[in-house]
């Protein structure tokens, strides 16, 4: 009987312990994945840029990369970029270091727990790919856009008068 | 007449008006003769919308306002592409992959964007939105297989990418889908109007125009109850409680732009604010406990009244940046 007892008492025991382990590798993970940590690197890394006529950028550089905006030698005559000689424009820029990491999901919860961390400590080192653009560079985009789109309505419009007619 | 009466007699005249055909009258339109029925043929109706569907090829950097399909395909090395897509308020985009012919393996690849990012800052930004930035992304590359097409949540979206071999390339259809409460916007034009409701829901809510306007506020209701309910004064502003707030900046990303007003109570009648800043933010906090709206317009400054706008250091925030 008292064997008995000690057994399942023992069994409760190791049942209910509670499980320090764990609580570290919160803590562990909650480090690398603080927002503060992204928006400082944002600041620190630096942009990769060419600049022309207007300001028109791929932001793709890694934290870092501590190599200076190369530029393009521009005519100091050249006007302001038309909106097709920017779209046409060839950018030379050093490419991203690394893809944003692959998440491992079939390691086992403490595997995945001490995974995550490490991807997302990956992750935040990368700045996330941006498109720098002048928000006059962008208005204008944006109008040849719309105007693509009446264009094109009315050409539809068109065409389904032509079709219905027939 | 009682109205258990009333009801089973008007139920009465409609199976009546049914068994009698009148709806077969519709069908025979005078105008059109064939017409309809042309028009319900399921071959022509196919054609149609094949014949429709706009097309024409995707550029290295290209914005896109409609549906269609568009194709990329690389003559060189495009290493540094990106495409906008933006839609009316009340609709989000749905962006379909087909006929991809890249090497993922070769550091090709395809993202997805749930929003805007521009300079490192985002639309919808990471406090208004559910994901983490890193999970706005969508890799063709790592999901493609699974999942075809990839949904925004909100009027705007982008794509990111990256080509090196000549003659690889790819196809994107693009829909748009009804949101009838819209929450984050961005609008396609410097002029209009918009009504923003946020009901029941714990969310904050951003329509941005990227232009500087002049916001013409002509109701503003916070902290409405349902007739069931007490009503009880909102708790003023200061952050807490159900409020508006315009915002004006030079980035896109609403939590990194400057409070110009905060509005905590509920009116009626036009309230205007110039905001001379590249983009200009209405911005509805909710707590979830109210329905919430706020209607509004807006319209271009123009350069006159821009310049007088230079000399008031209210606004001095917007053009120290340029």
């Amino acid at each position: 009987m008292k064997l008995y007892l000690l057994v399942s008492a023992s069994v409760l025991l190791v049942a209910f312990l509670p499980r320090h382990e764990c609580r570290a590798i919160e803590s562990l993970g909650a480090v690398h994945s603080g927002p503060d940590d992204q928006s400082d690197l944002y600041q620190q890394s630096l942009p990769i840029l060419v600049r022309l006529g207007e300001e028109y950028f791929i932001r793709l550089g890694s934290a870092n990369q501590k190599a200076p905006p190369s530029t393009l030698n521009s005519s100091p005559g050249a006007s302001s970029a038309t909106i097709n000689r920017a779209l046409q424009v060839q950018l030379t820029q050093r490419l991203l270091q690394g893809n944003v990491g692959s998440v491992n999901r079939f390691l086992s919860s403490y595997g995945d727990q001490k995974e995550d961390a490490v991807e997302k400590g990956k992750r935040s080192e990368e700045p996330p790919i941006s498109l720098d653009l002048t928000f006059h560079l962008l208005r204008e985009v944006l109008e040849m856009a719309r105007a693509e789109q009446l264009a094109q309505q009315a050409h539809s419009n068109r065409r389904m008068m032509e079709i219905i007619g027939k | 007449m009682s109205v258990t009466f009333r009801v089973q007699i008007y139920f009465f005249l409609i199976c009546l008006s049914a068994l009698k055909g009148q709806s077969r009258y519709l069908e025979d339109n005078d105008i059109t003769q064939d017409g309809m029925f042309s028009i319900l043929n399921s071959e022509i109706k196919r054609g149609l919308s094949e014949r429709l569907l706009y097309r024409r090829p995707l550029r290295c950097i290209d914005m896109l306002t409609m549906e269609g399909q568009f194709t990329f395909t690389a003559d060189h090395p495009q290493l540094h592409c990106a495409v906008f897509f933006i839609g009316e308020p009340q609709e989000i985009i749905s962006i379909e992959y087909s006929s991809v012919n890249i090497d993922c393996n070769g550091g090709d690849f395809i993202k997805a964007f749930d929003g805007w990012i521009m300079k490192g800052e985002t639309f919808p930004s990471s406090l208004d939105h559910p994901l983490p930035i890193y999970e706005r992304y969508i890799d063709y590359c790592e999901t493609g297989r699974l999942r075809q097409a990839v949904r925004s949540s909100q009027n705007v979206a982008m794509l990111f990418f990256r080509i090196h071999t000549p003659g690889s390339g790819f196809t994107v259809t693009i829909k748009k889908i009804s949101n009838p409460f819209p929450c984050n916007v961005i609008s396609q034009t410097p002029e209009g109007s918009f009504t923003m409701i946020i009901p029941h829901q714990h969310r904050n809510c951003s329509f941005s125009i990227i232009y500087p306007v002049e916001i013409k506020i002509s109701e503003l209701t916070l902290g409405h109850f349902n007739d069931l309910q007490v009503k009880k004064p909102v708790t003023g502003c200061g952050r807490a409680g159900d409020f508006v707030e315009l915002l004006g900046g030079s980035g896109v990303d609403p939590s990194k732009m400057f409070p110009v007003a905060d509005l905590c109570y509920s009116f009626n009648g036009p309230a205007e604010m110039k905001i001379g800043c590249d983009n200009t933010v209405v911005r509805m906090v909710s707590s979830g406990r109210f329905v919430n709206r706020v209607v509004f317009e807006y319209r271009l400054l123009e350069r006159p009244e821009l310049e007088k706008q230079k000399g008031n250091s209210v606004e001095d925030f917007c053009y120290s940046t340029d």
